[in-house]
């Protein structure tokens, strides 16, 4: 399938499952006597699986579209767009960091924990998410008074954003089928 | 000009992610105040459509908890006439009642100065620091920004945005709006929500000798002309010396379940405009 259409397609998916299905899961950590309340966000998914070789302006227009689509179902104006580009614009830096070879040389590959190991992919989703996770819930409160439930939401939503993305990844990666 | 054009190349992914920044930092602070602009919000159309295809999936599978606060809320109301049929309603009542029942799908009941219209609630969310329900009702059907939204039991809050068929409202589960609100005895203050939880309101500063105890009501009070009076916010669970200035807080669990919400009532207050021309006439002067 086309690299354009098969990507277009997944931005489709993961935002229907994001606004249509996890927005109503609000879960919670011990919110007696004070807690967090939140919902997963599974949507940055969509750029951390962008194939390798995607230069970083066509990754930044992606994570504003994503962003803005999201913004729009939840009535958050901007805060998910702010997030996302931020995260799309320092994917690059990270992949660079972590991948042996110069990134131009994977073509037709996406970052996946075939082609990367299980430790690379996790240490790569798991910086960028946290980062996503950060700016949201600090532009969200805007201030520090709740500093302590701030940190526990971002830590609770980031620890059940990468059970989902895990999930996900674990899901709709195809398997080579072993013919004995 | 040359060189110019080569920092610009070299530079062409900086100044694009700076420019997404800072058009997503115009929005943020275009929705900060109550009175921003609505260009991103859920009211409108494309979200609308998709929300209400999606509430009509889902719709079936709560139709048995909405039976319950139906029930429960037909409860509430003949008590309610019960009460009136003690009393000569024909010469007590300062305004003239008239109940019209019509059959479109918008059931419309005067009752003295408010129009009472259904809206069903499309999306809901309880987790954000704004929190806004979508209803499938907007300006086609007589709903217009800034009128109050309750519930069978309670005070849920106002709308914010409105497109031809939806609206968001802003729900009370918000640190943008306070709640003006008021005990038995006619103690006024504000309850704010310290955005932790969608279960519990506060109400801080409250003098210490004021005697209160747990299950006192609060009533919202029609000051702002935001909300109308007598509303059912909530009943008091526990209360508080703060120790840092020595006064009273209360904790309230709010009347209405933000996690279940079906049915909700939008109120137009016809006498809201002449109220509001009343009100600025010193000013003029």
């Amino acid at each position: 399938m086309n690299v354009y259409l098969k990507n277009l397609l997944r931005f489709c998916i993961i935002i229907a499952l994001q606004v249509l299905i996890l927005n109503n899961i609000t879960l919670h950590w011990f919110t007696e006597p004070a807690g967090a309340l939140f919902v997963p966000f599974i949507y940055p998914l969509f750029i951390l699986v962008m194939p390798f070789e995607t230069p970083v302006w066509a990754l930044l227009f992606s994570g504003f579209a994503a962003g803005i689509t999201v913004d729009i179902f939840m009535t958050t104006a901007g805060i998910h767009a702010c997030a996302t580009v931020l995260m799309a614009y320092l994917r690059t830096n990270v992949l660079n960091a972590l991948m042996p070879r110069n990134l131009s040389e994977y073509i037709n590959q996406q970052p996946s924990i075939k082609n990367m190991g299980w430790m690379p992919f996790l240490v790569y989703s798991g910086f960028l998410i946290l980062l996503h996770h950060i700016v949201y819930f600090m532009i969200e409160s805007w201030s520090f008074s709740g500093f302590g439930s701030l940190l526990l939401k971002i830590g609770a939503s980031f620890a059940t954003s990468m059970i989902f993305i895990i999930v996900y990844i674990l899901l709709f990666t195809r398997q080579t089928v072993s013919r004995a | 000009m040359r060189n110019f054009i080569l920092i610009i190349r070299r530079f062409f992914n900086l100044i694009l992610f700076a420019g997404l920044e800072i058009i997503c930092f115009i929005l943020i602070a275009h929705s900060h105040t109550l009175q921003g602009d609505d260009i991103v919000s859920s009211a409108n159309t494309v979200s609308g459509i998709v929300y209400k295809k999606q509430s009509d999936l889902v719709y079936y599978m709560g139709l048995g908890r909405m039976n319950d606060s139906l029930i429960n809320e037909n409860m509430r109301l003949r008590k309610l006439i019960d009460q009136y049929r003690t009393v000569d309603t024909l010469k007590d009542l300062p305004v003239k009642r008239l109940v019209t029942n019509t059959d479109t799908a918008v059931h419309i009941v005067k009752y003295a100065d408010y129009i009472y219209r259904t809206a069903r609630v499309i999306n809901n969310s309880v987790e954000n620091v704004n929190n806004y329900i979508t209803i499938n009702r907007g300006s086609k059907d007589g709903i217009a920004r800034g009128m109050s939204v309750i519930s069978g039991t309670g005070l849920v809050g106002r709308v914010e945005y409105v497109t031809a068929h939806f609206a968001s409202v802003l729900s009370i589960l918000s640190n943008k709006q306070q709640v003006s609100a008021k005990l038995k005895d006619g103690t006024f203050k504000s309850t704010v929500w310290d955005y932790e939880r969608p279960d519990i309101f506060m109400m801080r500063d409250m003098p210490p000798e004021e005697k209160i105890k747990k299950g006192d009501s609060v009533f919202t009070t029609s000051f702002g002309n935001t909300f109308p009076p007598d509303v059912l916010i909530g009943t008091v669970i526990k209360t508080e010396i703060n120790k840092k200035n020595g006064k009273q807080q209360l904790y309230l669990r709010p009347a209405t379940n933000f996690r279940s919400l079906q049915y909700v009532y939008v109120l137009d207050n016809i006498m809201d405009v002449e109220k509001k021309q009343l009100e600025e006439q010193p000013a003029k002067k």
